[in-house]
């Protein structure tokens, strides 16, 4: 074993956390084709990074930002719906990224490729997963009330509409880091399927949250090492595949 | 019809039990919160029009109108959730509010128990025991699903979550689906009795004039803008009642057929 796998494990872990933790917001917001879509976004910014020589993330977490101000800022302004502006988004924005990015890298694009992930960028990675998971700790109440029951935040330091955007960044940041290991097409993998495993595990809160941290973290360990021990698989696909092996298992396990 | 309805039900000792209690309450309080030329606009729509009044401590203020008067933007604006397009409103400093909102929907599938949604509450001050003995739950329902529980019970659980922080005032929307008559009757029973116990003021939206009669202090009648303001001995006359709900009906719902609210 390599020291660069070992840090692709180590990045991948504090990446998982992330994810299972962000994904269970998600499901509790209902909001999980909003980022399955979202993460589509990142495409052109990652192919600016492949055509100026620019790490892809860079260019990725870019895009993400700018559609996401656009997202709230036309939401804000217009009587469209969040899900319906992130529809026409992000079409537009995987048209505008196929063209721009050679075949053999859109497939990487699309479903991840770890060998192909700079040290550089696990270190970026592993320091975004870092802040989320510290930001997501430090207001996770504030976090889940928003989620929950938004009219119930008036006594929150944070304003809703405040805790809104936060929540948004932290998608973004999330799906950013996400998709170097598993790219624009599978993010969802790493987020929403773990939690909604969580969520027929689980009969109180803090049992979900944990259970879609430790799928998200089980599933895309096992993907990379599936990955890196078969050489053929992509590790995008068996992250997803090891996820929802665990969602089926989950289906029998069903607590109302 | 409707007004005929309404007023029959209220009975002259009512009336005169709260002229006693409104007489009786000292005037000179300074008020928790002010309002003044309040209107709403959303989207062009005009929802509130220059309402002004205020709430001294203790006092209880009940607010009645149609349906799409503006009740219930005008309780979201004053917690913050909408932001008045003109006029002002001031709490008094360091006011801690609770806020009941009228639809509390919960997930069916959402994994979280009732001590695990009142921990989200900033600033507790009282224990989880204190607050389910205040609101008459048993110590029980601390680890049940919030899923699981009916409108009723919910409704309950956001009473015990909005006096959490021992509030100065409560300002409560009208449930407005799935909590049956006997739920509601209780629901507001339990409210009157924290108000005396906990010396909150009370801020409820209401459809049910005898309720109003009841319990209130004062009264608003709103139909997005204010069309009375007072004692609900003086201001609920039967031409005022026909002026609020009439206009209305005509647009929403026809009361002049055969049956009765």
């Amino acid at each position: 074993m390599t020291d660069y796998f070992i840090y692709t494990l180590i990045s991948g872990a504090f990446v998982a956390i992330a994810s299972g933790l962000i994904g269970s917001f998600l499901v509790l917001k209902k909001m999980t084709l909003m980022s399955d879509a979202l993460s589509h976004v990142a495409l052109p910014g990652i192919a600016l990074g492949v055509i100026f020589k620019f790490e892809p993330i860079i260019g990725g977490l870019l895009f993400l930002f700018l559609s996401i101000i656009l997202i709230w800022g036309i939401e804000n302004k217009t009587k469209l719906a969040t899900e319906s502006i992130t529809g026409v988004l992000f079409v537009t924005a995987l048209a505008i990224g196929s063209i721009l990015i050679e075949e053999h890298e859109l497939l990487e694009a699309f479903f991840g490729n770890v060998e192909n992930i700079s040290s550089i960028q696990l270190l970026i990675q592993t320091i975004i997963a870092i802040v989320v998971i510290g930001i997501v700790t430090k207001n996770f109440k504030s976090l889940i009330l928003a989620s929950i029951a938004p009219d119930l935040t008036y006594s929150e330091k944070i304003s809703r509409t405040k805790l809104e955007l936060l929540l948004l960044v932290l998608i973004a940041l999330t799906i950013s880091i996400g998709i170097g290991f598993v790219g624009v097409l599978l993010m969802s993998a790493l987020s929403i399927i773990p939690a909604v495993t969580a969520r027929n595990l689980s009969k109180n809160l803090k049992m979900y949250i944990w259970w879609s941290v430790i799928i998200a973290t089980l599933s895309l360990l096992g993907g990379i090492i599936i990955s890196h021990l078969t050489q053929s698989i992509n590790p995008g696909v068996a992250t997803v595949l090891i996820s929802t092996f665990f969602f089926l298992i989950s289906l029998f396990g069903i607590r109302k | 019809m409707i007004n005929h309805l309404f007023l029959k039900q209220v009975s002259t000792e009512e009336k005169n039990l709260v002229f006693k209690k409104i007489s009786m309450e000292p005037k000179n309080k300074q008020p928790i919160l002010t309002v003044e030329d309040l209107s709403l606009t959303i989207d062009g729509k005009k929802i509130l029009k220059d309402i002004s009044f205020s709430i001294t401590p203790e006092e209880v203020l009940a607010i009645i109108g149609p349906n799409g008067s503006g009740k219930s933007m005008l309780l979201k604006t004053l917690v913050g959730i909408h932001t008045p397009t003109s006029g002002n409103f001031t709490w008094a400093p360091n006011t801690k509010v609770g806020y009941l909102p009228q639809r509390f929907q919960v997930d069916h599938y959402l994994p979280m128990t009732v001590e695990e949604f009142l921990s989200l509450k900033r600033n507790p001050e009282y224990s989880l025991s204190e607050v389910f003995s205040l609101v008459k739950i048993e110590k029980g329902w601390r680890t049940k699903n919030l899923a699981h529980l009916s409108s009723g019970q919910l409704q309950k659980i956001l009473l015990a979550w909005a006096i959490l922080d021992k509030p100065e005032i409560l300002l409560f929307d009208e449930p407005m689906e799935n909590v049956d008559i006997a739920g509601q009757e209780s629901i507001y029973r339990l409210l009157h009795e924290l108000q005396e116990t906990l010396h909150v003021a009370l801020v409820i939206v209401s459809h049910d004039l005898n309720l109003v009669y009841r319990y209130a202090d004062q009264v608003l009648c709103l139909n997005q803008k204010m069309l009375c303001y007072g004692a609900p001995h003086d201001e609920l006359t039967e031409h005022r009642i026909k002026e609020l709900f009439d206009t209305h009906a005509l647009f929403h719902h026809d009361h002049d057929k055969n049956h009765t609210h």
